[in-house]
């Protein structure tokens, strides 16, 4: 597959054809349904991290490019807002009884849970990325 | 994205449909709130046709069956959930914690 882009505006509105997006390049690289589905759910928490925090309201820019690599489909997540620091997320507590839990940190657990790699970088040039890389199961 | 809530006489059956993400999670809090706000602390959301259930989606269930088990001992129940959405809520530890039923009719008779 080529690689292709999706430029649009901080909002969440557009979260929905995000998805959408990400999936049709998903398919196209050969993963199954439960790939597309865990790779786009990774990529909606990284988005919405963009929108949230990064861009905290303010107007913005997000792009999402994705691409074919060997047996993997790697979907990166740019934007120019604030820094990320993923370390400075608590890790939730998975085993916790529910009255209990804290609900934060759950959008960077599943980005770690539902994809194989996970890389963030910040550049104030090149903006904070956040790649995601999900391996093709299926043989063809 | 579709929120259709019942009263019923033991709990409210609240019907979701289509997509719950950042964007939407905000709907589906107003919805259960609503419910708290009544006195309702019974809630069964019935799953089948959900497409997408994120964190912030998940972040509202966790609050409202805390504040269900807090204010009024009740809690929430779920019904008919997808298998990809079972998946999600079991990576977060949710499912042995959050009572799941087949369908709805058996959620509801549940209370």
């Amino acid at each position: 597959m080529r690689p292709y882009e999706l430029c649009v505006e901080s909002s969440l509105s557009h979260l929905a054809a995000i998805a959408e997006f990400v999936a049709d390049g998903a398919r196209q690289a050969g993963l199954s349904e439960e790939e597309v589905f865990a790779v786009q759910m990774a990529a909606d928490e990284a988005c919405t991290n963009s929108i949230e925090h990064a861009y905290g309201g303010q107007e913005g820019e997000v792009r999402i490019c994705c691409w074919a690599e060997g047996n993997e489909y790697v979907v990166r997540i740019t934007d120019f807002g604030r820094p990320f620091d993923p370390d400075s997320v608590p890790i939730p507590d998975t085993k916790a009884p529910l009255t209990e839990r804290n609900i934060g940190g759950l959008g960077l657990f599943f980005m770690r849970e539902l994809v194989d790699q996970v890389d963030f970088a910040s550049d104030p040039i090149q903006g904070n990325q956040v790649t995601l890389r999900k391996r093709r199961h299926a043989e063809f | 994205m579709k929120i259709e809530t019942t009263h019923l006489k033991r709990c409210d059956l609240v019907a979701l449909e289509g997509r719950f993400d950042s964007n939407t999670a905000p709907d589906l809090e107003k919805v259960l709130r609503d419910s708290m706000d009544e006195g309702v602390y019974q809630i069964v959301l019935d799953m089948e046709s959900v497409e997408f259930f994120g964190s912030a989606a998940i972040r509202v269930l966790i609050m409202a069956y805390k504040e269900c088990r807090a204010r009024g001992r009740g809690d929430v129940r779920l019904a008919a959930v997808p298998d990809r959405i079972a998946q999600v809520l079991d990576l977060v530890g949710i499912l042995p914690l959050i009572e799941t039923f087949p369908d709805k009719t058996t959620a509801v008779g549940s209370y």
